[in-house]
């Protein structure tokens, strides 16, 4: 599974990080969120699938 | 009007969020517009819209450049309102800092003052605000008895926003009175004048602060404001006077908010709450964020449209007033699973308390911190609390903010950790100043050291 965060639809709320703080690192300066690979290791895969259901802007996607 | 542009707004319901009433029908109201109409017109406050639906407020978040947050209080540009509906008369001619402003100003402010309120940057501060939850609850701890609101839950996001802007400690009694006061009471109350007198004694502080920083720069939230350009020029002190008091009206109600109805609901499910105790390494989190989209202290905000358009299905016209509703959203069954129940462990919960889009708000890292560990030091040293209801003391009307005046509860007493608030905020003030906490993220990684 592979796994993006759209910049331009992220707007740091860092719920992703709370779901799957191994998968997401979030900027210092603004908490903006990026993968921390865009290949999610099997074991973080279902607290990916949840950091997608639970980002309000609905900016990550797997595919 | 013609018939056609009359045409356009339906359907229609008649929506008054300010009423009394409101609070006590919020539920039954939500499911009405969830039902039928999650986008609606409502004639109330010379017309807007009303927007109740997750879907349809991201569809708004992601029309970013066809809405306006402008509230031109001079008569200089379009003649907008700003975000609230209808504007307030309070503080009439200071827009509301920068969430009444448009990219580029707006994204001006927000690249300033990131770099403090980042989660990065609110992780450093955790030993003070822990400390000054401490000192808090030493003051009530061998009584008793506390009131969650005056004892606890207005002073620590007080003392920590003050000090995060870079204002004397000391001062939170200056600034808590108006913007907790200044939210609950109504226009016709006969307390109106005083709270108008301490709202006026706020704005003066804060102008005197950023004389101050000027003359004498110390870091804070103040400075980087002071010290801010835009395009070259320095924003009026008007602009910046507004943009400051929204950091207290944002650092402030909204928290104190939070946290008392939550401690009301754990109150009233006491096996939550010792749940909620055992498991919050796991639950704190997901905890957290089910109180924030179930009690939605701040409810929502206003726009205006501003250029013709057509989102979510609805055809809009240039200066349509129109109302996001954070809190209904927040209950929409076609996101949130039985929503009117709180499931401490709620999974997916894409909740819009903090708002969606740009203007996310700025002090959600800020609101999730001095929460939680208000919270965990409550649990530790009042786990068996029991709210009084009959003292408990509602805001009459959730128009603006949805919170609590009072909130008294009984536990076991337990004994003392170290000295009263007075003292501690002596100390903190010291650190403060000695280790450059108020220091932007960029400039201080470092935890604040308390002892
Ligand atoms: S939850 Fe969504 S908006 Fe928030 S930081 Fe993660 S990706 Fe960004």
């Amino acid at each position: 599974m592979k796994v993006r965060v759209d910049p331009e639809r992220c707007q740091g709320h860092t719920l992703c990080f709370m779901r799957a703080p191994e998968a997401f690192e979030l900027s210092e300066i603004d908490g903006h969120s990026t993968p921390v690979a865009d290949e999610v290791p099997e074991d973080q895969e279902a607290a990916v699938v949840e950091a997608v259901r639970s980002c309000p802007e609905r900016a990550i996607g797997v595919f | 009007m013609s018939d056609d542009d009359e045409a356009r707004k339906h359907p229609r319901v008649h929506f008054d969020r300010h009423a009394p009433e409101y609070r006590d029908r919020f539920e039954e109201e939500t499911r009405g517009f969830h039902e039928g109409c999650p986008l609606a017109w409502s004639d109330t406050y010379g017309g807007h819209w009303v927007a109740a639906g997750n879907r349809e407020l991201l569809a708004f978040a992601r029309a970013r450049e066809k809405l306006s947050n402008d509230h031109d209080v001079h008569g200089e540009r379009r003649g907008y309102q700003g975000i609230n509906i209808p504007a307030p008369a309070r503080g009439r001619g200071i827009r509301g800092g920068f969430l009444e402003m448009d990219p580029p100003e707006q994204r001006a402010y927000r690249d300033a003052l990131n770099p403090y309120l980042s989660p990065a940057a609110i992780a450093r501060w955790i030993p003070f605000i822990d400390e000054v939850a401490h000192a808090c609850l030493d003051e009530r701890i061998e009584s008793g008895r506390i009131d969650f609101v005056d004892d606890l839950a207005n002073i620590v996001p007080a003392v920590f926003t003050l000090a995060m802007m870079g204002i004397p400690l000391k001062k939170w009694e200056l600034y808590n009175e108006p913007a907790h006061a200044g939210v609950y009471t109504p226009p016709h109350s006969p307390e109106t004048a005083r709270v108008v007198e301490a709202h006026r004694a706020m704005l003066k502080d804060i102008g005197a602060t950023l004389h101050e920083v000027r003359a004498n720069p110390r870091p804070g939230l103040a400075d980087a404001l002071a010290r801010m350009e835009i395009d070259g020029r320095a924003p009026s002190d008007g602009d910046l006077v507004g943009a400051l008091a929204l950091l207290i009206g944002g650092g402030f109600d909204t928290t104190t908010a939070l946290t008392a109805h939550a401690l009301e609901w754990l109150s009233q499910h006491p096996a939550e709450r010792d749940r909620l105790s055992r498991e919050r390494a796991t639950l704190l989190d997901p905890a957290t964020e089910e109180f924030l989209r179930y009690f939605t202290p701040a409810p929502g905000d206003g726009r205006t449209v501003a250029e013709d358009c057509e989102i979510a299905g609805k055809e809009f016209r240039e200066g349509d007033r129109l109302w996001l509703s954070w809190a209904m959203a927040n209950r929409d069954p076609a996101v949130f699973p039985d929503p009117d129940r709180v499931d401490l462990a709620r999974p997916g919960n894409r909740h819009t308390a903090f708002g969606l889009g740009i203007h996310r708000c700025i002090g959600s890292n800020v609101a999730r911190t001095v929460f939680k560990r208000m919270l965990l030091h409550v649990l530790d040293r009042a786990p068996d609390f029991v709210c009084d209801p009959g003292g408990a003391v509602h805001y009459e009307t959730i128009g603006v903010i949805q919170g609590m005046r009072h909130l008294p509860a009984t536990f076991t007493p337990g004994p003392r950790l170290g000295p009263g608030l007075a003292e501690t905020l002596e100390t903190l003030q010291r650190i403060c100043d000695e280790q450059g906490l108020a220091e932007p993220v960029t400039v201080r990684k470092a935890e604040a050291k308390i002892r």
